[in-house]
């Protein structure tokens, strides 16, 4: 048709087609706030051409669609990146929170604990007779075993609050894909080939976005519009409109098992093949790092105690032992102390002898060595020991805890000295610490109940004489501080500490700087993905008044049309 | 590049929220003073900062130790010291009467004035330090020198020539003072013929004579007694001999020495030894044995004695005297020693100040280049956030 009426089409149809602009620009400016909202325009054509004899004639513009800006390569790139950036985001709070409970750089740190355990041993070696120095002592070790504790505690807290992060992540991740799914559903149920169904895809983008926060995750888009979605190693999570769920057990090794729940009931760990996102962030840091810190926290602790306890085992106090128990404990009875399954420290034990010495109330003593060998079980040590005139030892029993008790008849007290079996500091007799952990470790109670016990000094073997003044004990173990401790990788106890320290510190730096560097990308291609989708208000304000300044313009088309069309008509007057 | 209002606002909240973050730390630095916050922002140097940390601590402590090592050595220099000049004013006594000059009373006197100076030395000994006895090693609880009972000495023999007395002492005193007997043999022969004569006053007055005999003879009144030895078949008129009873002074602690850790691996050995020192255990240098001795010799008014007693005083001092310089290079040591640390200690501190410590000039420097960088970003924002072609529509 042309012609005038024509025009009037032309006309017509420009209207139209400009109203949909400014109702698009609109939606637009509206939506200038909408996260994961991609802006869209509409796709202006001219109509088909009117054969004419002069030739082609144009014929006004028509509609092909409204399409959403999107570059899915930029999103993709996006969602890959953020997936690493909360990786480690989640690492970097859980190791910032670590951190803070070694911080060095503050008063009050474990380091400054230790030194001050030391220098207490050194104010006893200066003066080995002195309350005041014995107390401080105590004071500074159950400090120091305190500190240890709530360390460990603490580590093991840190484990769990994880635990209990990783059960809504993975719901979330679940409501994620399963929504995933149903917008696949509700997308191929909408679209044609030509027309896209441009707000529920900015959702399922979106959608998406969310579910690489929490997983690393693959997806790629079938011809038919849907998406799937598998997780880095392959794993389908969305599978056009059907999703998979995710749950997660603890294994009996206490490690986190994530489980792919599949279809017909099919199950698989896929915990290996985890990568990226919050999730794998938490179960790095519960599964991996703090494993680590609290094996070289107790690695540290055991020593500690196996030191102090080597030397203070043989060690003397101002005055002799009425009775002694052993703070460790054996299963069996009949079993050989060397290598004992229950004994933390049976390890340690070596074929070789100990003394003990029992002194009567006139002064006089007696000294008898005490032979373990490989196979010495605490029963036969019971035996000998009970053998020994002046003392007993019996066995007690707690349930299966068999413990040795020495104990000095009335007007006898003992001591011990040269044990070159470690069969005391293996089985807690005569022992400073208590414990055999970083969470465990604590200060002997027998001690603690009289401080005269702590033994400073060492029985003269040849004579049994332990005058007050002796400090060869104290200064011995004053030493310790400076000693390369074998178990330790020839470090010292500080040292050790410090390494640790270190690793933890450098644990957190490095997920500050890659999340800071991830934080980088991600702006960036959140950037470039705005650059593309993002609705910029002097554009569409631009837009705005293109279309209404067409829309006047093609309203002045229908005037000038009916003009002509009024002159026409009027001819026939 | 397209620029749309997202991305507008979004580098306006993250440049804000660096600028606002760097700001927080900056202050925190000024704050409390210290360069790091965590150990993440800088794990290497905050770990060299725990070692450095402990170093001094470390090193605090050893000057404590030396501290009471300085105590413990200036004291027993003291008390060495003091020794020393008593023993001197001895040995000037001693020298006087070695001379043939004096009297039997005279000597008598100056007994007495030995006597009290082996109290003298004995109090001296039992010097304590916070509630320790310097000198009696490990048994710190324990005076180190203590007057036993009044025993009995074994006889000193002065034989003439052709002589071969022998006699051994017996008995339980009963007396309360010290006092020495001579023996003198008036009337040669074998035991049992044989007659002597007792005197409790150093030869000046002299008891009736008796008959020696193999069996304990009481001499003076109060529970000595003397045995003559039944094999001796010649006594010879004039022998003497001499039995004293005094109080023996005695070490009752042991042979051990205080060590204190005065650097790693690196002991001090800050006491000294009762009995070498002084003496109470017998042996050549025993000050106690040698004053006993010398009272009684002047109690026996012998002069020839006292002369050998002299020598033994000096004898004794020139091991004293060497003992003294050791304490007083020990204590020399300590001061060396305090002032290495006292150096250490200085670069220590300076060392931990440069690592950890904010410094503050640099920080309030940043601290003002970072407000305005804040202040123009504000500014720059705002002008940002007000552009907009609505205004000019």
């Amino acid at each position: 048709m042309s012609g005038i009426l024509g025009l009037m089409d032309i006309a017509k149809r420009a209207l139209a087609a400009n109203q949909l602009g400014v109702e698009v620009t609109g939606n637009n400016i509206a939506n200038v706030n909408t996260p994961g909202y991609s802006r869209q325009k509409v796709n202006f054509e001219t109509s088909q051409a009117l054969p004419m004899p002069y030739g082609p004639l144009g014929y006004g513009v028509q509609i092909s669609g409204i399409e959403r800006a999107f570059d899915p390569l930029v999103a993709a790139r996006l969602d890959q990146n953020t997936s690493s950036l909360a990786d480690y985001q989640a690492r970097k709070a859980d190791l910032d929170q670590i951190a803070s409970l070694f911080n060095e750089t503050q008063d009050g740190g474990l380091s400054q604990l230790f030194s001050e355990f030391w220098d207490a041993w050194n104010d006893v070696a200066d003066n080995p007779t002195g309350a005041g120095e014995r107390q401080t002592l105590l004071g500074q070790a159950q400090t120091l075993a305190d500190a240890f504790s709530f360390r460990a505690d603490q580590l093991v807290q840190a484990r769990n609050d994880i635990t209990q992060r990783l059960g809504p992540v993975i719901e979330e991740i679940n409501a994620h894909a399963a929504r995933i799914a149903q917008l696949n559903g509700e997308i191929q149920a909408i679209e044609t080939p030509e027309h896209h169904a441009n707000d529920l895809r900015d959702e399922r983008q979106s959608e998406l976005n969310q579910l690489s926060e929490l997983i690393g995750i693959r997806y790629y888009t079938t011809g038919n519009g849907t998406i799937n979605v598998t997780l880095a190693n392959g794993v389908s999570l969305v599978q056009s409109m059907d999703s998979y769920s995710l749950r997660y057990e603890i294994t009996p090794s206490d490690t986190v098992a994530v489980i792919w729940q599949g279809p017909g009931g099919t199950e698989e760990d896929v915990t290996s093949g985890l990568e990226g996102g919050e999730l794998s962030g938490h179960i790095a840091v519960r599964d991996t790092m703090i494993p680590q810190f609290q094996g070289d926290l107790d690695a540290l602790a055991q020593e500690l105690i196996a030191g102090v306890n080597t030397l203070h085992s043989q060690g003397v106090g101002l005055e002799l032992l009425s009775t002694a128990t052993s703070s460790y404990f054996v299963n069996s009875t009949a079993a050989a102390l060397q290598n004992n399954p229950s004994l933390a420290f049976g390890d340690r034990i070596a074929a070789g002898q100990f003394t003990v010495h029992v002194e009567d109330g006139s002064g006089g003593t007696a000294a008898t060595d005490i032979s373990i060998t490989g196979t010495t079980s605490l029963a036969d040590l019971a035996a000998a020991l009970d053998a020994v005139s002046g003392i007993s030892a019996t066995i007690v029993t707690n349930g299966s805890e068999n413990r040795l008790q020495i104990t000095a008849d009335s007007g006898y007290s003992f001591g011990f000295s040269e044990d070159t079996s470690n069969v005391l500091m293996a089985l807690g007799v005569n022992t400073f610490f208590t414990g055999d952990n970083a969470w465990s470790l604590g200060v002997n109670d027998a001690l603690v109940n009289n401080a005269d016990l702590i033994a400073a000094g060492r029985i003269d073997t040849l004579t049994g004489a332990h005058p007050m003044g002796d400090n060869t004990n104290a200064l011995a173990l004053a030493d310790l501080e400076n000693q390369a401790v074998t178990g330790l990788g020839g470090l010292t106890y500080e040292e050790a500490y410090r390494q640790l320290v270190t690793d933890i510190g450098l644990e957190a730096e490095e997920a500050g700087n890659k999340q800071d560097f991830y934080q980088g990308l991600v702006d960036q291609f959140t950037e470039l993905r705005d650059s593309v989708s993002g609705v910029s208000l002097d554009e569409e304000l631009t837009n705005l008044i293109k279309f209404q300044r067409a829309y006047q313009a093609a309203a002045q088309m229908i005037t000038a049309a009916d003009e002509m069309l009024q002159a026409l008509l009027a001819i026939k007057k | 590049m397209r620029v749309s209002m997202p991305t507008i606002f979004n580098n306006i909240q993250t440049q804000l929220q660096r600028l606002v973050e760097d700001l927080q730390h900056t202050n925190a630095t000024i704050a409390n003073g210290r360069k790091y916050q965590q150990i993440s922002d800088n794990p290497v140097e905050v770990g060299a900062l725990i070692g450095l940390d402990r170093d001094s601590t470390q090193i605090t402590q050893y000057q404590r130790n030396l501290d009471t090592a300085h105590d413990w050595l200036a004291g027993t220099e003291t008390v060495l010291t003091n020794i020393n000049e008593l023993v001197s004013s001895t040995a000037a006594l001693a020298e006087q009467m070695a001379t043939g000059t004096y009297t039997a009373q005279q000597r008598a006197a100056a007994a007495q004035q030995v006597q009290q100076y082996l109290e003298e030395f004995m109090q001296m000994g039992n010097t304590r330090y916070q509630g320790h006895y310097l000198l009696s090693g490990y048994k710190i609880d324990t005076e180190p020198f203590a007057q036993q009972p009044f025993a009995i000495q074994p006889p000193e023999m002065h034989l003439q020539s052709g002589s071969d007395g022998a006699a051994t002492s017996s008995g339980t005193y009963t007396g309360t003072g010290s006092i020495t007997y001579i023996v003198e043999i008036v009337a040669g022969g074998a035991t049992g013929a044989a007659t002597y004569r007792v005197s409790e006053d150093g030869g000046q007055t002299w008891s009736t004579t008796a008959t020696t005999a193999a069996a304990p003879q009481a001499i003076g009144s109060a529970g000595a007694q003397v045995t003559f030895d039944a094999a001796s078949a010649n006594w010879v008129a004039g022998d003497r001999f001499t039995i004293s009873v005094y109080q023996p002074i005695t070490y009752q602690g042991d042979d051990n020495t205080l060590d204190l850790a005065i650097g790693r691996s690196t002991r001090m050995q800050v006491s000294q030894v009762g009995s070498d020192v002084v003496g109470g255990a017998g042996g050549a240098n025993d000050l106690f044995q040698i004053m006993a001795q010398l009272k009684s010799n002047l109690e026996a008014n012998d002069a020839g004695e006292v002369g050998k007693r002299l020598e033994e005083l000096r004898d004794y001092q020139a091991h004293l005297t060497a003992v003294i310089a050791g304490q007083g290079a020990a204590l020399n040591r300590v001061e060396i020693k305090q002032n290495a640390y006292d150096t250490i200690q200085e670069e220590l501190t300076q060392s931990i100040a440069k690592k950890g410590d904010t410094d503050l000039v640099e920080a309030a420097n940043a601290m003002a280049s970072k407000q305005l960088a804040y202040q123009a970003a504000l500014q720059a924002s705002s002008m940002v956030m007000n552009l907009s072609l609505l205004n000019y529509l």
